[in-house]
């Protein structure tokens, strides 16, 4: 299951934006969506835009190179950024990044930097999970079949004694795991992987 | 001449439809039928009523993937000329590309467990359901309040940052609908279910640039309009 990133890249040179961008889509368990900066006095405006989850940006860049500046001004607090060298710098420099990608790095590099990027982060922020943990739970199953009845989540909560609050982390989980995330998506799921019958679902007998 | 990024004017537009195989279908958004025989870009456009400069914005938009809105809006952009883009854009996902997959679906999955087929096809019509309503409420509401603001008519009660606000991305159901084929689909494969599947990822390319020519074109150029008809 491939993990989304948004990642921003502040960079002057087109040469280098797209080599970069032709190199960041073909990262196998990737999807990623790039913002081009080309003009740096857009950094600031284009991240409150788009949010992204990881900038990616010369240290060397004029007026841009403490991190805390950018993450302030652009009041992305969360936001994650490797330096991206043509040269060697000064380690002192590159304290603040949370990683640095070289230019003469090749694919394999730049994804294992992406990946250990997201190994620090609590197990549920992870979507690059292994095969097994995309299975479906027994309880999971259940709630499967509930959400395609058309039962709210109190109403989950209710029949399974769980708080609302557990189903609705359990919804969570099998979104993610299954990556859909629409009751008519699970719909399909349920009746594929005989959970329910069609004759047991009101909302399509009507 | 227009040179307003990688093809200019006076490129011929065979060449632009060879390189860049998915403008078929923006030319024929514009209007203009195949059939150009050696003529360029500002040649065809002409002879068929179409705005060059506004023609050549989307194209090199497209071409060059650009992923940032525009920011200097030039005043030779053509919102009557984008409107009319968007809207033959709308008429063929609804009236033409969204049933045939379907005609083309129904068939795929016939062999496939009954029940299974029915909510396939039931998600499939909620799906085109949703694009419908979604392209709609710009085709009665959004366009409209365009064509009034250029001439000179302003909604008092509206803006385009409304629609701004509300403009979700359709394209991400129809990706829900390719992934539970890939993983799920549990009859027999067949070159019909591929073609299918080859359509529905074009398809969701396709929404997804429309979107883009909208968010990042099309709006802009509104909000540029608005503030100039506050001034």
């Amino acid at each position: 299951m491939s993990t989304n990133l948004k990642i921003a890249l502040a960079e002057p040179s087109v040469i280098v934006r797209n080599g970069l961008e032709s190199l960041l889509k073909r990262l196998a368990g990737f999807r990623i969506q790039l913002i081009e900066i080309a003009h740096t006095d857009n950094i600031p405006e284009s991240l409150r835009l788009h949010k992204p989850d990881l900038l990616l940006i010369n240290p060397t860049l004029p007026g841009y190179g403490q991190i805390e500046r950018i993450r302030e001004e652009s009041g992305c607090q969360q936001l994650k950024c490797f330096a991206l060298l043509y040269a060697l710098t000064d380690n002192r420099q590159l304290a603040d990044y949370d990683d640095q990608i070289n230019i003469y790095d090749n694919a394999d590099e730049i994804r294992h930097k992406l990946e250990r990027l997201y190994s620090n982060e609590p197990e549920e922020a992870v979507t690059g999970d292994t095969e097994e943990q995309q299975i479906l739970s027994a309880r999971e199953k259940e709630i499967v079949v509930c959400v395609v009845k058309g039962m709210t989540n109190r109403e989950i909560a209710d029949k399974l004694y769980l708080s609302t609050h557990t189903v609705i982390t359990h919804r969570r989980n099998i979104a993610r795991k299954l990556q859909i995330h629409s009751a008519s998506g699970l719909t399909i799921y349920a009746i594929v992987n005989k959970l329910i019958a069609l004759s047991d679902i009101e909302s399509v007998s009507k | 001449m227009y040179k307003n990024g990688i093809y200019w004017e006076s490129d011929k537009m065979s060449d632009l439809l060879c390189d860049n195989y998915h403008i078929v279908l923006v030319i024929s958004r514009f209007g203009i039928p195949l059939g150009f025989g050696e003529k360029n870009i500002g040649e065809v456009c002409r002879q068929n009523n179409v705005d060059t400069f506004t023609f050549l914005t989307v194209v090199n938009f497209l071409v060059e993937e650009t992923g940032t809105p525009l920011t200097q809006v030039n005043k030779k952009l053509s919102l009557e000329t984008l409107i009319v883009y968007l809207h033959n854009a709308h008429d063929y996902f609804l009236n033409f590309r969204l049933p045939h997959i379907r005609r083309k679906l129904t068939e795929a999955i016939s062999e496939c467990r009954e029940d299974v087929a029915f909510v396939i096809t039931k998600f499939f019509d909620e799906y085109a359901d949703e694009v419908n309503k979604h392209m709609l409420y710009e085709e009665k509401t959004v366009f409209p309040y365009v064509k009034n603001l250029l001439n000179n008519r302003k909604d008092p009660k509206y803006n385009i940052n409304i629609f701004r606000k509300r403009h979700d991305q359709i394209e991400r159901k129809i990706i829900e609908l390719k992934n539970i084929l890939i993983k799920y689909y549990p009859g027999p494969g067949s070159d019909l279910l591929n073609s299918v599947l080859f359509d529905i990822f074009a398809t969701e390319q396709d929404l997804a640039t429309h979107s883009r020519v909208e968010d990042y074109l099309f709006v802009p150029a509104i909000l540029a309009l608005e503030k100039q008809t506050n001034e």
